[in-house]
């Protein structure tokens, strides 16, 4: 203790650090929190800056973006800004600061240019192709050479599948860059995708063609029998395209074909068919009232006779015949027609065709 | 003819200044000698009057201008006067330099006069030359692709000026650079219908820049896929399967009931030219069935019922359609030659030219 006195009290006050800490003082649990709240050794950057919380980085904030500062000046920061996020694809904040700079108008036409070509990239990436394809858009009415937007510009119309106008942007920009290699990998896809394009609206016409031929035979094999079909009452709506309308005539027709509009219960969607033969087959349903039971035959052929099925059907009576009468000899046929609520007998012996073709018959 | 007095009068009379009526006189009477050959000879015994003439192209009047041009239409319709006209009277910078104007309004008698010039490899090499330095191959090929380039001209016979000159093996390598997108903006118009001339021109500019065989390989790539567009012109409105469609190349899958094959029989025979001369072990049965029908339309008289897939078969073929064997031979010109009205030239060429090209506007 002889060295202890000195003039300023100096070795006292080292002294007392040995006992106790400073005020703030950082201790062992807490320091790298404490360190990461300093801006020079932030590890990343915290989403919202909370001038409470982070006073230093809310100042050095303000001062980056100062309004004071020459519009170029600020738009270039936001450039910059918009750079990092996306170089963390951080692609909303990069369109966030992207955005903010082309708000400030600067005159600086090249920096414009880089920001639109930069959102239009975010944009990609966030998969907003119109977003993107207008920014695109935007960087090439500035300076029509800039490549990086023409290339994103062919990119997107590609995305959203519009073949043609990619390979315009291609084109267009190989005025300007005659050699370059992405732009001819590009115009090759646009092309290949183009014509790939137009396959598919010729096969679709195709099929739409055979289809179409299909049905009128269908109609025309009916008719030509003398069968008369049904005529629902129910408007149906349709769109008024000329070219549509034949087809959904035709359409319409083989809907009253099919047999979910009489019966809700049945709906299977079959459908009246013309097989190889040109024999036709009809979908048939058998409804026996005194026990509240159906049986639905999907394809009948025009020329089967009703004993034969039936035969098939009550080979071993059916669960629900509690009486046991329902033997195929007992059988009476009736046949419907609902719009003059009037039942036909029907001779089993006949062939559908036959019965089909009964004068009396209304309708289907 | 003139004597050497009368001579020095007409070209007197052919300055920008003289006063129109006397000038559209002298136009008209030089087009009249220009209407045959030995008027023709005499002209260019007199690179003066030509001179001339190109510099009242720039006349304000139109008649005047177009008889300028019909006479120099008629002068490049004869080989033995391309010297002078390319030489001599340095036509070819005049008429580059107009030709690249979209407004020009007789860019289409331009490309007349360039398509006759070109078709004789001697001449077609100084065409070439100034072309190059002027504007450069790709730079004409962007404007003949252009749709609606020059609102007043249609700009078809850029097609056989494309085609002679191929001929040069300088120009298809402009043609076939593997770094630009230059050939590729050709392959559409194959098929298109509204004029033969650009489309045989087209053919045959692909059937030229074939002959390279070091070219195949690209040309048949992805890059260039110029299979399909040489194939679908030859196929036809047959309904096929869909096994078979699925079999084709993507364009010639399910075509339309209405596809015309190619009714011009020299484009036709030329767009078969390509396709032996483009690597056929890459044509496979499917297109057989298209190729073969095809066959049967264009040489009857050969009993084809079918095409070969041998090589001996193609071998044939080849020298049944007079197509150098492979390997052989030199790219041909294109036949087409031009003459203005007024003249009762013989027309050597295999072709004459359409209505609405050469000739009267």
């Amino acid at each position: 203790m002889a060295q202890s006195d000195s003039d300023d009290g100096m070795d006292e006050f080292m002294d007392r650090f040995k006992s106790q800490r400073y005020k703030n003082a950082f201790t062992e649990n807490d320091w790298e929190q404490e360190f990461n709240k300093i801006p020079m050794f932030m590890k990343t950057a915290p989403e919202e800056i909370d001038p409470q919380k982070y006073p230093e980085l809310a100042c050095l904030q303000s001062i980056i973006h100062d309004e004071d500062r020459p519009p170029e000046e600020q738009a270039k920061c936001l450039k910059d800004e918009g750079n990092a996020f996306f170089k963390e694809k951080n692609y909303e904040k990069a369109v966030v600061s992207y955005s903010a700079g082309l708000k400030k108008k600067c005159g600086d036409q090249e920096l414009n240019t880089v920001l639109f070509t930069n959102r239009a990239a975010a944009h990609f990436y966030l998969g907003n192709m119109r977003s993107a394809l207008n920014d695109a858009a935007a960087a090439k009415k500035i300076k029509p050479d800039h490549l990086k937007a023409l290339i994103r510009g062919a990119q997107c119309c590609i995305e959203l599948r519009n073949f043609p106008d990619a390979l315009q942007w291609c084109d267009e920009a190989l005025k300007a860059h005659p050699t370059d290699k992405k732009l001819l990998e590009l115009r090759a896809t646009a092309d290949k995708h183009k014509r790939a394009a137009e396959r598919d609206t010729r096969k679709a016409k195709v099929k739409e063609k055979k289809l179409h031929g299909q049905k009128e035979a269908l109609l025309a094999a009916i008719k030509d029998r003398g069968v008369k079909l049904f005529q629902s009452v129910e408007p149906r709506q349709h769109s008024s395209d000329s070219e549509e309308e034949e087809e959904e005539r035709s359409s319409a027709a083989i809907a009253q074909l099919s047999l979910d509009g009489l019966n809700s219960q049945e709906v299977t969607g079959a459908q009246v068919f013309l097989d190889n033969q040109g024999l036709l087959h009809w979908p048939v349903l058998f409804l026996y009232p005194e026990h509240q039971q159906s049986d639905f035959i999907s394809a009948f052929c025009e020329n089967n006779c009703f004993v034969d099925h039936l035969a098939i059907m009550f080979e071993e009576l059916p669960p629900w015949d509690t009486d046991r009468k329902y033997l195929p000899q007992n059988l009476q046929l009736f046949f419907e027609d609902v719009e003059k609520e009037k039942l036909y007998q029907v001779d089993p012996e006949m062939s559908l065709l036959k019965a089909l073709q009964h004068k009396s018959s209304g309708g289907l | 003819m003139l004597s050497d007095d009368e001579a020095a009068e007409l070209l007197s009379f052919l300055t920008p200044t003289t006063r129109p009526d006397v000038k559209g006189r002298a136009t008209e009477y030089i087009l009249g000698l220009s209407g045959h050959r030995d008027g023709c000879r005499f002209l260019c015994s007199k690179p003066d009057v030509i001179s001339a003439l190109l510099v009242l192209t720039s006349d304000p009047s139109i008649a005047i201008v177009k008889d300028c041009f019909h006479v120099l239409i008629n002068l490049s319709a004869d080989e033995t006067l391309h010297q002078v006209l390319v030489d001599k009277v340095k036509v070819l910078p005049v008429l580059l330099k107009n030709l690249v104007d979209p407004d020009y309004v007789f860019s289409d008698q331009i490309c007349t006069i360039l398509s006759n010039l070109s078709r004789h490899e001697k001449t077609c090499w100084t065409v070439f030359k100034v072309l190059q330095e002027q504007l450069g191959v790709a730079q004409l090929v962007e404007i003949f692709c252009t749709e609606g380039y020059n609102q007043r001209a249609k700009l078809h016979y850029l097609g056989p000026l494309l085609s002679n000159l191929t001929q040069l093996p300088e120009a298809r390598n402009y043609l076939l650079d593997p770094d630009r997108c230059v050939v590729q903006r050709l392959l559409p118009f194959t098929q298109y219908q509204a004029s033969v001339v650009r489309r045989g021109g087209v053919i045959g500019t692909l059937r030229n820049c074939c002959f390279d065989h070091r070219h195949h390989e690209w040309l048949l790539s992805d890059a260039v896929d110029i299979l399909p567009f040489l194939l679908l012109p030859l196929a036809g409105p047959e309904e096929l399967s869909d096994e078979e469609n699925e079999g084709l190349p993507v364009d010639l899958q399910y075509l339309p009931e209405d596809k015309k094959r190619e009714e011009d029989p020299d484009v036709r025979k030329m767009l078969l030219e390509t396709l032996l001369l483009v690597k056929t072990s890459t044509l496979q049965s499917e297109h057989v069935l298209l190729l073969s029908s095809s066959l049967s339309v264009s040489s009857p008289a050969d009993g084809h019922q079918s095409w070969p897939t041998d090589a001996e078969g193609q071998e044939r073929l080849s020298h049944h359609e007079g197509v150098p064997p492979l390997g052989e031979g030199r790219p041909r010109r294109c036949e087409l030659r031009e003459a203005g009205p007024g003249s009762d030239r013989r027309r050597t060429g295999s072709r004459d030219g359409e209505p609405d090209g050469g000739g009267d506007t």
